[in-house]
């Protein structure tokens, strides 16, 4: 849904520098690259990052388009 | 017993520990990874929440984030209001009222406001939840200390781990914080507790041999 706030593994807060490895590869940059320069060593907590998917982006569509529907009507 | 320190950046530690038995090791990384009474959110009282999360992933997703221990605190179970709500001895309290007027509004950790302090999140940038505009989110937080071995998010640290070297006899430690204390009082307060415990364990003893 949304980037958890801890490695589900080792405990380790990873959710802050999510914003920055999600800009930085869709830039271009290479995760390993981007992983290494954040300090996240450990690979249990590596996947958290890599496999993540922001679908909370999709839910909040809903609510947009029902509020601009509601507009419409009224 | 001799501890030489190796290096010590923001949340990690590194020391070799000698002429110890590898028992005392053991037992010194295993209370720092579950008995080292720390502060997470434990309580929460949602007023409002029209989100697209659900109040449960949001109370979840709040005692996850690692906060700041202040030990002048006590242990719920230990304090004197022997109260189920806790005092302001034993509890510390956030709260969180935000609403949203962009189409996408990320709430931060940042925004959480501490009651004290001393005890805040570990880091502001920390996504909680996002909003559209119109969403709201009113809720009040109460963080306590507890251990690591009653829920994960009371562990004091992401990684407690050691190498023995058997020729030498040493053990190279390697400690890294989750943030909420700094690692070397973590060390400290699991010798603590093991002479906490010791002491105990001598006490029952002595009560032994008197009957």
């Amino acid at each position: 849904m949304i980037i958890p706030v801890r490695c589900f593994t080792c405990g380790k807060q990873i959710a802050d520098k999510w914003e920055t490895f999600s800009l930085r590869v869709r830039a271009g940059d290479r995760p390993i690259k981007v992983l290494d320069e954040l300090g996240i060593r450990r690979y249990c907590c590596r996947r958290m990052l890599i496999t993540h998917v922001e679908i909370i982006d999709e839910f909040l569509k809903y609510p947009q388009v029902s509020a601009k529907k509601r507009a419409e009507i009224i | 017993m001799d501890i030489k320190l190796l290096s010590k950046e923001q949340e990690t530690l590194r020391f070799v520990l000698s002429d110890v038995s590898p028992a005392f090791a053991n037992a010194l990384r295993r209370i720092m990874i579950s008995e080292i009474p720390v502060m997470a959110i434990d309580d929460v009282m949602i007023l409002e929440n029209n989100s697209v999360m659900y109040d449960e992933i949001l109370a979840h997703r709040l005692g996850l984030i690692p906060v700041t221990t202040d030990t002048s605190y006590n242990l719920p179970e230990e304090c004197t209001c022997k109260s189920e709500l806790g005092c302001e001895k034993c509890r510390a309290s956030f709260s969180l009222e935000i609403e949203a007027s962009e189409p996408v509004e990320v709430v931060y950790s940042s925004q959480l406001k501490p009651e004290n302090p001393e005890v805040k999140p570990v880091s502001d940038r920390i996504p909680i939840v996002k909003l559209t505009a119109g969403q709201k989110i009113k809720l009040e937080a109460y963080a306590r200390l507890g251990r690591g071995n009653v829920h994960a998010k009371w562990q004091s640290v992401s990684a407690a781990t050691y190498n023995y070297d058997e020729k030498a006899r040493t053990f190279t430690f390697l400690v890294e914080s989750t943030g909420t204390m700094p690692p070397e009082k973590i060390v400290l307060e699991a010798a603590r507790i093991i002479n906490a415990k010791s002491v105990s364990f001598g006490e029952g003893l002595g009560g032994m041999t008197e009957s």
